[in-house]
């Protein structure tokens, strides 16, 4: 029966219970975006690291993974200690560049050498994958074309498709005009290139071909290594990046953590907004709700007096009012909730506009967890608010409330 | 004028000996801060109703009615005095057990009808059985039983809106009578009724009293207290008159 | 082109202390410049030697600290914890082993020559380069606080619908709450309009009172966010500031809602009959 005079409490003025569910509605859509902000940057960047299994990225000596045009010397060495290590199950090591297009509406493009067989940098999603530079083994008398894949930005705004073919370069002499090394290649396919942001063109290729076509200098060179632990416990990658750190003193090793650490540093500002705008989205909800219940009671005085006149003990009073003012929490939630999600769409869509950010990352991220805590928050910000009205309302001076509605 | 020297019988509730006093003030004093002033409201009272009476009481605005009422039923206590009703000295009762007793010994009927605007009239009525824990088909039940009673049986499920004033003031006092109470009091139980729906109620009120109940109620009103078997007059916070009205004699 | 060539010579600016000058090959010692932040780390001074190599353990070259310069407040680079070192083009050319190569040049046109021209001349002859208007790459450098300023915009908006509803939803509230007087005034033959526009008023009131308490606290707010910021990221940029535009919109806006609330709230009541109002 409480729960009934409650709804019907808030029934009785539609409109200003209207108004206060869509004010909590919106506070609570912040409040879970904030949630899912604050949680999922690190979300997504993990999830981001951990797409093709490797826990580790090994990098030139004090920088982070692409965070400079540097490169490792004695690549081949290092590849090979690395894959002795029976802890470490796959290895792959990757070098870029830019190289020049011929035939090609853009100039240039950013290009991956990879190990095809072990390369955790794109997905395949249409056509074929790339070919070792000395794999064109076949019995033709016109050796086949090394095959790239490249992402949908590169055949978009170099005007190309799958199948088509241009000539790379690198070693561009401006006054000859000529190219010091190039190759014919053949798109084979079409990839999402995990790692690079969406509105950079991006091509990959054997790694071989690659170091040949960048020159004598870069024969043994490599810009990054990803390194996958047998065990994938974070106790055994530690233990795998401390191995390195010790054996190999020319590279950083970083784990998943340690990565998504430092950029939750270069993101913090996100954090940090998203804690006080939700601290704010709370104390919105809070006053809401405390302000509409306290003058609830304060508009029922008489009736309440008559509730504790007829025999209703204080506890229910305090009952009755609290549920009112969780009833309203609740049902604030749920649209808030849905509204949060929706927002949270609008949000992460103009964050993702980001320059030079991964095309896969996300800055509001659903999931469970941030539902749950956004939920426990919001009612717990609501039980409190309706707690002090409640309180207050069973605590009228019966008579007193009798006499004053009587004057009044 | 006629002093109350008898006590009138009524069919045992099984709440004390038929003899006994349903109501009994000692002295009672009731005084109260208005602003910066003390207010005395009842100027040591002495008042005994019995079980099955029918008492009105009445007085000019501000003669301290309501406030005694208040005392009797439990609502209030006394500053000095005692107000012993059954038998229970009401100011020795915690707020818990005073609210209790309020539940199930004491109906109250307020001039504004305070029906819960939300609810039926059946559920306006069963309000005081749920809060006694009596389950829900049993609450049905008995609110329509009550609402039989007063000439609702056909307004179960409309809403206090969609009543008139006199049906207003009828389900309050279905509502009051739900726990079976040894006592009734209303506050100007006619006060927002129109003459003849006002009459109608007390005629209500006499089949109440009739049926063996014990009946206060407080009206500013002379000719409507004439309804009632006594009328106890305040004046300035005490009884200036406690008379019984002989409805043969008319006196 | 990310010029970060220089994160390397930075880098290997490190392994400096640890290489024995007397072993190497006499050179006149250059000036390079280093920025603030450097300075402060690695206890550096104007005059100091250096040692600077392209890649850790060649023996490079050495340098003396000629200047030490304060890093213009990039907001692009704020969150980047890098040092930035300035050498001469010759010597870092030198030290790549670049020969004649550069990232860019930076082009300044005569006085009255048209910038399209010369950008078309020159990417008429240019091999492997391209020319860019400044502006150009101002835009697209700046994209990122153009993301910034929308997510900003959008969080704005979402907080002002917030408050609006807020803000509506209390107005109505506390004109509901003294329906009786507004009753008891109407009963007494005060218009409907009176009525409207002392609640108009009250609310009008309340809004800037209201404005003016947030604006307080807003800049309170702005300087202490700005305090954290700039000492958390060593820079000397504003990341919140509060102008007289902004606190004027905050107050039009502030003043429009709570009047347009106030006069909603007003005229639902006075629609009603005043008794009504009371109850009756």
């Amino acid at each position: 029966m409480r729960f009934m005079m409650a709804w019907a409490t808030l029934r009785r003025h539609p409109a200003r219970t209207t108004l206060a569910m869509l004010g909590i509605a919106v506070a609570a859509a912040l409040l879970l975006d904030m949630v899912m902000l604050a949680t999922g940057m690190s979300e997504s960047f993990r999830s981001l690291l951990l797409t093709r299994g490797y826990q580790l990225r090994v990098s030139p000596k004090g920088t982070l993974p692409f965070d400079s045009e540097a490169t490792i010397d004695g690549a081949s060495a290092i590849v090979r200690a690395l894959r002795a290590n029976p802890d470490i199950k796959a290895v792959s090591p990757t070098l870029g560049a830019t190289l020049t297009l011929n035939g090609s509406r853009i100039p240039s493009a950013f290009t991956m050498g990879l190990e095809q067989a072990v390369q955790g940098d794109y997905t395949l999603e249409a056509g074929t994958d790339i070919t070792r530079a000395d794999s064109a083994a076949d019995t033709s008398a016109v050796a086949p074309l090394p095959r790239i894949v490249v992402s949908q930005t590169f055949l978009t705004r170099a005007g190309h498709a799958v199948g088509d073919t241009l000539t790379i370069s690198s070693g561009l002499d401006a006054q000859l005009r000529t190219a010091a090394r190039s190759s014919r290649v053949v798109i084979s396919g079409m990839g999402r290139f995990i790692y690079v942001p969406g509105e950079t063109p991006v091509m990959a290729l054997d790694l071989a071909l690659l170091r040949q076509l960048l020159g004598p200098g870069f024969r043994d060179r490599m810009s990054l290594a990803m390194a996958e632990s047998r065990r994938g416990d974070s106790a055994s990658v530690e233990a795998v990046r401390a191995w390195i750190a010790t054996t190999q003193p020319r590279v950083t090793a970083i784990s998943t953590e340690t990565a998504i650490r430092q950029v939750e540093e270069r993101l913090s500002y996100f954090r940090q907004l998203a804690f006080v705008l939700g601290a704010i989205s709370l104390g919105i909800g809070f006053l809401l709700v405390a302000t509409l219940v306290t003058l609830s009671v304060n508009e029922r005085r008489g009736e309440i007096a008559v509730l504790r006149a007829i025999g209703t003990q204080r506890i229910g009073v305090l009952q009755q009012v609290f549920l009112e003012g969780l009833l309203l929490t609740s049902a604030g939630i749920i649209g808030g909730l849905a509204l949060g999600l929706v927002t949270a769409q609008w949000l992460n869509g103009i964050l993702r506009d980001f320059p030079g950010l991964p095309s896969a990352f996300d800055f509001f991220v659903w999931s469970p967890d941030a539902g749950w805590r956004a939920l426990v928050l919001l009612l717990t910000s609501g039980t409190l608010a309706g707690l002090l009205p409640a309180w207050r309302a069973a605590s009228i001076p019966i008579a007193r409330a009798l006499r004053e509605e009587a004057i009044g | 004028m006629v002093d109350v020297t008898e006590h009138h019988e009524e069919s045992s509730r099984g709440l004390g000996p038929a003899s006994a006093p349903v109501i009994a003030c000692e002295q009672v004093v009731r005084s109260y801060p208005m602003g910066s002033a003390i207010v005395q409201a009842v100027r040591g009272i002495d008042l005994t109703i019995a079980r099955g009476e029918f008492a009105a009481i009445t007085g000019p605005s501000g003669c301290g009615k309501s406030t005694l009422l208040h005392l009797l039923g439990a609502v209030d206590v006394p500053t000095t005095g005692r107000v012993l009703v059954n038998g229970r000295d009401t100011a020795s009762l915690s707020d818990r057990d005073a609210t209790d007793f309020r539940l199930r010994h004491i109906g109250f009927v307020f001039q504004r009808f305070y029906l819960m605007p939300t609810l039926s009239a059946s559920e306006n009525v069963e309000l005081p059985l749920a809060e006694a824990g009596m389950d829900k088909r049993k609450r049905k039940a008995r609110a329509r039983e009550l609402l039989g009673y007063v000439g609702l049986g056909d307004r179960l499920d409309h809403r206090p809106t969609q009543l008139s004033g006199g049906e207003q003031q009828r389900v309050a006092i279905a509502r009051a009578l739900s726990n079976e109470p040894a006592l009734l009091l209303a506050d100007e139980p006619t006060g927002e009724l129109d003459a003849d729906t006002g009459v109608r109620l007390l005629e209500l009120f006499g089949r109440l009293h009739r049926d063996g109940r014990t009946l206060v109620f407080v009206t500013h009103d002379a000719v409507v207290a004439q309804a009632a078997q006594r009328v106890i007059r305040l004046h300035d916070g005490r009884v200036a008159s406690d008379t019984r009205v002989d409805a043969r004699s008319g006196a | 082109m990310r010029a970060i060539r220089r994160g390397v010579v930075a880098i290997a600016l490190g392994l400096a202390t640890a290489s024995p000058l007397a072993a190497q090959p006499p050179t006149a010692p250059r000036g390079i410049a280093i920025d603030a932040r450097m300075a402060e780390d690695l206890g550096l001074a104007v005059g100091a030697r250096v040692r600077i190599s392209a890649r850790p353990g060649e023996p490079g070259d050495s340098a003396t600290i000629a200047a030490i310069y304060e890093r213009k407040a990039d907001p692009a680079e704020v969150a980047r914890r890098e040092y930035r070192v300035r050498v001469h083009l010759d010597q870092l050319q030198q030290l790549l082993d670049l020969d004649d190569r550069v990232d860019r040049f930076a082009v300044g046109t005569r006085e009255g020559q048209s910038i399209d021209s010369a950008l078309a001349r020159i990417n008429h002859v240019a091999f492997g380069f391209r020319a860019h208007k400044s502006r150009d790459v101002a835009v697209q450098s700046s994209r990122t606080f153009r993301v910034v300023e929308r997510f900003h915009t959008a969080i704005g908006i979402i907080t002002v619908v917030a408050s609006a509803v807020f803000l509506l939803c209390l107005l109505l509230l506390s004109v509901e709450e003294r329906r009786r007087d507004i009753a008891a005034l109407r009963l007494m033959g005060i218009s409907r309009a009176t009525v409207v526009r002392a609640i108009v008023i009250e609310a009008a009131i309340v809004s800037l009172i209201g404005s003016v308490l947030g604006a307080g606290i807003g800049w309170i707010a702005s300087l202490l966010v700005n305090a954290h910021f700039q000492q958390l990221y060593r820079t000397p940029l504003v990341f919140a500031l509060l102008t007289p535009q902004i606190f004027a919109f905050a107050t039009g806006l502030s003043l429009v809602l709570g009047i347009g609330s106030g006069a909603a709230a007003g005229w639902r009541l006075v629609k009603s009959s005043p008794l009504s109002l009371m109850g009756r």
